[in-house]
């Protein structure tokens, strides 16, 4: 079980940002509960004959600013209520940088690890054909998340195509390219953590070079981070897998430690470093740190042993509100979660408007689109900080939130 | 997005409009002194226009700025350069796809300001 429940922590941020802004209670009650909730019940024909039955569900938390949007995640450890955080979650960062998205999440109790690919591809077949009606290009889009990847995309994009008849790339984003996914969507995530600390520096007035870097996770987002920012010339000294770290204070070659890690399976198979653990490696000395792992990796119980001075979160939450409480005092600057990993879900976005346009773009294109995007709402938050005297996260969501209480008021309601 | 700001003034102007565009928050000129015609064939105001078409002394004035400074900026040089007779000038708007600055290796807004 959980320490917490991250369906009553969204609710706190909430009402937090509620009070900062003086929110017209009325819409404080709107936002406060999700537009729709689907649980659905998904027999599989396993491998061996046996039907097993499995728990699904796809939450829409608001689509007063456009079409829900929102990744689907495989684990065991799935539960209603974290999907419903989630699904607020998404609908504050898609406000945060301006696209024109609601917020939803979807989950399935599963362990993917025990499935064989057949039976996920009839998982993922029979959950959407449950959801069918709530999703769609106008209504909901689904993305990849935990345990997902471009090919169960592909799965969701031909059920849904399959069952309208005609094929419909913009009903899921995180697509193979072959089927109408975007350049640029799979290093997406990571180069909007890039613009976001990149942007921090020159706010901070720093220089980018002498920042020792230090990165927790080495998939999708923090791999893809090593390398760009090794490219950028930046000095990473320490990485991390779910195995372990690695530790040079002199720098690590990223390229290298891919090398190692897919010989070897993990990171700590590079030899020419210091092993460390996870928690070691928040610990560090270094100047920026970037958790790109999981949620609640700093806790009130290591986050006076931060010695960074900045930290940029690239994975949802990974650091709880009693250590975000510490670290604000200790003056670390912190940019959160809904500005920093909104690369992703921007792209995404850009591989709908590809999609529904029947017209693709450049990687270039993409990569610079991205960067406009990032830089102006990392402007936005960093103006309300200022002039507010709050921190990065209260600024993205005051920003976010009055965004949609905004599009709430003016449409007013029906009937 | 960044957009660069090309024109084509009198030279008498110059300074006024270093001056005044400093003020409004550019960060950077470029200044050429070049020859050219428009649609006045090179003639000045009240001067008989033969076949001939000749070349006047010109400034090149070239800025790039974040496109939110763009109409301020316009409006300045604009201002400054309205003669109402010909000759004037021309302001020309462009794209920028990206800049680099090429000590930092800073890229986009960030290699301007």
């Amino acid at each position: 079980m959980r320490e917490f429940n991250p369906w009553y922590m969204a609710l706190k941020h909430l009402d937090e940002v509620a009070e900062k802004i003086n929110l017209d209670p009325n819409i404080h009650n709107i936002l406060k509960k999700p537009k729709r909730i689907l649980t659905v019940s998904i027999p599989i024909r396993m491998d061996d004959g046996r039907i097993e039955v499995f728990t699904g569900f796809r939450v829409q938390h608001n689509i007063t600013r456009g079409p829900a949007k929102g990744g689907i995640r495989y684990h065991p450890q799935v539960t209603l209520d974290e999907i419903k955080a989630l699904a607020m979650l998404m609908t504050w960062k898609c406000a945060v940088v301006g696209i024109p998205y609601g917020g939803a999440k979807g989950g399935i109790i599963c362990d993917p690890k025990r499935l064989s690919s057949g039976e996920i591809e009839r998982l993922t077949r029979r959950y959407i054909s449950e959801i069918i009606s709530i999703i769609g290009p106008e209504k909901d889009i689904p993305a990849p998340d935990i345990n997902t990847n471009p090919q169960i995309m592909a799965w969701i994009m031909d059920t849904y195509s399959m069952d309208k008849g005609y094929s419909v790339p913009g009903v899921v984003t995180g697509k193979p390219i072959s089927i109408g996914g975007s350049l640029g969507r799979n290093t997406a995530t990571a180069r909007g953590v890039m613009f976001a600390l990149m942007n921090t520096i020159k706010k901070l007035n720093l220089n980018f070079s002498q920042q020792k870097i230090a990165i927790q996770g080495f998939g999708n987002v923090g791999g893809n981070l090593a390398r760009i920012l090794q490219k950028e010339n930046c000095k990473i000294i320490a990485v991390s897998d779910i195995k372990g770290g690695i530790y040079n204070p002199k720098g690590l070659d990223c390229f290298k430690v891919s090398e190692a890690l897919e010989k070897t399976g993990s990171v700590t198979g590079f030899n020419n470093g210091e092993q460390i653990t996870n928690k070691e490696l928040l610990s560090l000395n270094c100047d920026i740190l970037v958790p790109a792992a999981i949620e609640n990796q700093i806790t009130k119980e290591n986050a006076d042993k931060v010695r960074a001075k900045i930290i940029i979160e690239a994975a949802n939450a990974p650091i709880t509100p009693e250590a975000d409480k510490i670290l604000n005092e200790k003056g670390i600057f912190i940019v959160p979660d809904i500005l920093a990993n909104a690369g992703g879900v921007t792209v995404s976005y850009f591989e709908w408007v590809q999609g529904l346009q029947s017209y693709f773009w450049t990687e270039r294109e993409v990569n610079l689109k991205l960067r406009d995007i990032m830089e102006k709402a990392f402007e936005n938050v960093w103006r309300i900080s200022q002039e507010r005297k709050v921190d990065m996260r209260m600024a993205a969501y005051i920003l976010a939130v009055s965004r949609v209480a905004e599009a709430t008021r003016i449409r007013g309601l029906y009937p | 997005m960044l957009k660069k700001i090309e024109c084509f003034l009198n030279p008498s102007r110059l300074d006024r409009i270093k001056d005044e565009l400093v003020k409004v928050g550019i960060e950077g000129m470029s200044v050429g002194e070049v020859k050219g015609f428009g649609r006045q064939r090179g003639y000045l105001e009240g001067e008989k226009i033969n076949k001939a078409v000749k070349f006047l002394p010109k400034i090149k004035v070239e800025i790039v700025v974040d496109e939110g400074m763009v109409e301020k900026v316009i409006d300045t040089i604009k201002e400054l350069c309205a003669t109402k007779t010909i000759g004037a000038g021309k302001i020309f708007i462009l794209p920028v796809e990206d800049a680099v600055r090429i000590r930092t290796a800073e890229v986009g807004k960030s290699a301007i300001y």
